[in-house]
């Protein structure tokens, strides 16, 4: 065997070189890797699928509403209103922090911190900054209407049924 | 050779058969203590104290002036004592609580009319949280009065506020447990305040909730954060937290003579500032000799050839102490839970808020604020609370006044300070009492 050489000049810079190179990339990976771990556990937190309630509710045949009124249905946390043969679902849903609207005589009134809305849903006093939410409602094949709450639609979009 | 005759027999008679367990309690004493089993004289309190896991947080002599009560209050203690005691009344409460919408208002019920003490433990521990918040409060209130937030405790100030507001973040997740009335409007409010934020507000409400609308699966989610995510945090902070008032030499206290002359303190009294408490410099920048057993503190050591006149030992003076204020604490705690229930209103019903719906006390200055604009005053002003609170002690680089209540010097920075937390406590005053139906102001009398 040959005996072993060192060559002090040659072989203190490439370990140094090395060192650099591997402290580099170990580095880097253990960087990499930490950071896609607390990314992947962020995305884990936030759920796929949904165990609470659908956000699609069926409210009843439309002939089981009155003409020109608004039906309260607390349970899913809106108003269905009539206008002829035109259907509409409004959100009770204040639009300051969420708390449940109640009708009054000229709108609805919001009792945690004092908003008002007009028929329509549009805000007239208090602190909620935008009108209440317009949900899209449909028919099913099965005759009944049904609204998605996860579908905002624009303020006086109505749904017109042929009786 | 009658020597061995006599020694061998007896170390086989020592190691084998029932002799074995002569004096094995001794053995299995020294076996965790190493030590005399009660400290005779002051190295050996010294020595117990920095070898013993649990009270090596303190170091073996304290400057009399951080016993004094009137330096700390004794907030920062109590506050701490207020999370022990939380912490153990919260695992018993985890024994009987069940998180989710069907059951945990029955769970309470239960803790309240069935399970033995468990009426008691609950109302300890919602007024352990109410005092937490209160005491950790009043603790920064403290530490600013004091200027002991200025350098070089600057950062132990930020931990602080990171502390307050994990204690803030406890009380919300854990009012929400009950799922009564208070519980469920309050997280309807505090996660749509959440959704209020900017670019990340509405999947941070999404996130907080596990859903689109406020139920069981927020309810767990709060029940995790509350029982492990969160306690987990702040203990590591809490032990940060007094690692770092160490680090940093102790509890503030005047400077005295800046040269680092450690001559005899009375050059010190002289150069005192007016109002300031006389103060012995105990870590001169050019000390020869240092003390060993001190707690140990980077630039500078306690120097020998200074009298270690101000100098108590932790063990039995700052252990006894704390002991009794533990006591005081729990007794009067004890007194508060027999006398006062928790209370709990009926059970959640999303259909209809109460009228007003309010908070716990320390939010209802946020509530009075949010009632204004959702966004500055649940997202705006807290925000720019919480920056003014962690880079107060940067801005405020001045030296002079550390450890000082009202320091002349400082008084430009105290006023500020007592007007903001002042603002809030008006602020919570009228949430509280001059709030009523339909958040209308009303006169409580
Ligand atoms: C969970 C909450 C907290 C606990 C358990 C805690 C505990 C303590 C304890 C035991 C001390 C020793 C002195 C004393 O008792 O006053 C201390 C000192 C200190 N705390 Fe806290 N604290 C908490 C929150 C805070 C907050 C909210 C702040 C400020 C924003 C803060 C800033 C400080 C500072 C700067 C010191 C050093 C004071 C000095 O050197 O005189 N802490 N803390
Ligand atoms: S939630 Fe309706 S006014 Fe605040």
């Amino acid at each position: 065997m040959a005996p072993l050489h060192i060559d002090p000049e040659r072989s203190a810079p490439p370990d140094e070189g090395r060192r650099r190179f591997l402290t580099t990339v170990t580095t880097v990976t253990l960087a990499t890797a930490a950071g896609a771990m607390s990314l992947f556990n962020m995305i884990f937190l936030k759920p796929r699928v949904i165990y609470g309630s659908s956000s699609k509710v069926r409210v009843g045949r439309p002939n089981a509403f009155p003409q020109g009124s608004y039906l309260d249905l607390p349970a899913a946390r809106l108003m269905v209103r009539r206008d002829g043969n035109r259907f509409a679902a409004i959100s009770t849903v204040c639009t300051h922090l969420g708390c449940t609207v109640r009708a009054t005589d000229v709108g609805f009134d919001c009792p945690c911190h004092g908003s008002t809305y007009d028929q329509q849903g549009i805000n007239m006093g208090g602190p909620a900054p935008k009108p209440l939410a317009w949900y899209r409602i449909s028919l099913t094949p099965e005759g009944e209407l049904e609204v998605d709450k996860s579908d905002i639609v624009p303020f006086n979009t109505y749904l017109e049924v042929a009786s | 050779m009658s020597v061995h005759e006599v020694v061998v027999p007896q170390s086989i008679n020592e190691n084998g058969g029932l002799a074995g367990f002569r004096g094995i309690h001794r053995r299995i004493w020294n076996s965790v203590f190493r030590k005399p089993a009660i400290p005779q004289n002051e190295l050996e309190h010294s020595k117990a104290v920095a070898d013993n896991f649990f009270l090596h947080i303190h170091s073996a002599k304290v400057h009399d002036r951080t016993l004094k009560f009137r330096t700390t209050l004794g907030l920062g203690l109590l506050s701490f004592f207020m999370f022990i005691i939380l912490v153990v009344t919260g695992v018993l409460l985890m024994f009987y609580y069940v998180p989710t919408p069907a059951e945990a208002y029955n769970r309470m019920l239960d803790l309240r009319g069935a399970v033995f003490f468990g009426d008691i433990l609950r109302n300890l521990h919602r007024w352990a949280a109410h005092a937490m918040v209160l005491l950790v409060v009043l603790h920064m209130v403290r530490v600013f009065l004091t200027g002991a937030h200025k350098a070089p405790r600057e950062f132990n100030w930020c931990i602080g506020v990171v502390l307050l507001l994990l204690t803030l973040f406890m009380s919300f997740t854990g009012y929400l447990l009950p799922w009564d009335q208070l519980a469920y409007w309050a997280i309807v409010v505090g996660t749509s305040i959440a959704g209020y934020a900017p670019v990340v507000g509405k999947s941070m409400q999404f996130v907080l909730l596990g859903d689109y609308s406020v139920g069981g699966e927020a309810l767990l989610r709060f029940y995790v954060l509350h029982c492990v995510a969160l306690p987990a945090v702040l203990l590591a902070l809490v032990g940060a937290h007094f690692w770092r008032i160490r680090k940093d030499g102790g509890l503030a206290r005047p400077h005295g003579n800046e040269e680092g002359d450690s001559s005899n303190t009375k050059a010190t009294v002289s150069h005192m500032q007016p109002g300031e408490a006389p103060s012995f410099e105990r870590f001169p920048a050019r000390a020869g000799k240092t003390y060993g057993l001190m707690c140990v503190v980077e630039r500078s050591s306690p120097a020998t050839k200074v009298e270690p006149e101000c100098q108590v030992q932790s063990w039995p003076a700052a252990l006894n102490r704390e002991l009794a204020l533990f006591v005081i604490s729990l007794l009067v705690l004890s007194i508060f839970a027999l006398i006062f229930k928790a209370p709990l209103e009926d059970p959640a019903n999303p259909l209809h808020p109460p009228n007003p719906a309010k908070a716990p006390w320390y939010f209802l200055g946020l509530q009075e604020l949010v009632s204004y604009d959702a966004f500055w005053g649940g997202i705006g002003i807290p925000g720019i609370l919480v920056l003014l609170a962690l880079l107060a002690p940067y801005l405020e680089w001045r030296k002079g006044g550390e450890g000082v209540w009202f320091h002349r010097s400082r008084s430009a920075a105290n006023w500020m300070f007592l007007t903001i937390m002042l603002t809030l406590g008006i602020l919570t005053i009228i949430g509280s009492l001059f709030r009523g139906v339909n958040w209308q102001f009303t006169v409580p009398w």
